[in-house]
């Protein structure tokens, strides 16, 4: 998969500095938090979600991870625009990578700016419940003898 | 039109992660009778890969999720993928 094949189409968001993207390349987790912030807020909450190490007793050796792009991106924009309407929030940013993972890379960043920090807490950690719930996003995890894709909870 | 291109109609199926593995293909076309509901050929389509029905499915119609009672439409994209796991 090369980035060229996914179409990140421009935002049709009210807030010109809300982004939602997949991508094949490295996150830079400092960069994207810095792209949301405006002048009249006083807090970024940004997560960094990375591939774990063990769940449990498994080890896990690398991650795929695999989306339904353009209705990703789709569910990715209903969710920055839920969360405007719910949460006193300026922007928000929702990176996800998508192809191979090693341990430890990042696989999501959220980050939202508001003018105190605990709507963006609060947006953040909606953010990410939601996406786990809604976002047409697998990820199939490749331990020592085997591979399963992770099938959701909803 | 053909009573034939009248009475049927042709969408695209996609499966992704486990559902690929399960149908053994990413993508099909099947045609469906005019003004099949998508819960039809949701139906339709889990029959024709039985190894979906181990899994528990969500269907999109048209990049939206799906509730089963729309009519699908000629053209129409449907998906079949498993809960989804993302973050």
């Amino acid at each position: 998969m090369s980035d060229k094949e996914i179409q990140n189409p421009k935002s049709k968001i009210q807030n010109p500095n809300d982004f939602f993207e997949l991508t094949t390349e490295s996150l830079n987790v400092g960069e994207i938090a810095r792209r949301v912030v405006p002048p009249g807020c006083g807090a970024i909450v940004t997560l960094d979600g990375f591939v774990r190490q063990f769940t449990g007793e498994r080890e896990t050796e690398y991650l795929v991870y695999e989306a339904y792009e353009p209705m990703a991106l789709k569910e990715m924009e209903k969710l920055i625009n839920q969360a405007h309407a719910e949460f006193q929030i300026e922007n928000v940013g929702l990176v996800h990578r998508l192809g191979r993972l090693e341990i430890g890379e990042t696989s999501v960043v959220i980050s939202v700016a508001a003018p105190h920090r605990r709507a963006a807490f609060e947006a953040c950690e909606w953010l990410i419940k939601e996406l786990k719930r809604t976002v047409p996003i697998w990820k199939k995890e490749v331990y020592r003898g085997g591979e399963t894709w992770i099938e959701g909870a909803s | 039109m053909s009573p034939v291109a009248k009475s049927f109609m042709k969408v695209s199926v996609l499966f992704f992660g486990a559902t690929a593995d399960a149908a053994g293909m990413r993508e099909i076309e099947i045609d469906f009778p005019a003004d099949a509901k998508a819960s039809d050929a949701f139906g339709e389509i889990v029959g024709k890969f039985p190894q979906l029905a181990q899994h528990k499915l969500l269907f999109a119609l048209n990049q939206e999720y799906s509730s089963g009672g729309e009519t699908i439409k000629n053209g129409d994209e449907l998906a079949v993928f498993t809960a989804v796991s993302g973050g």
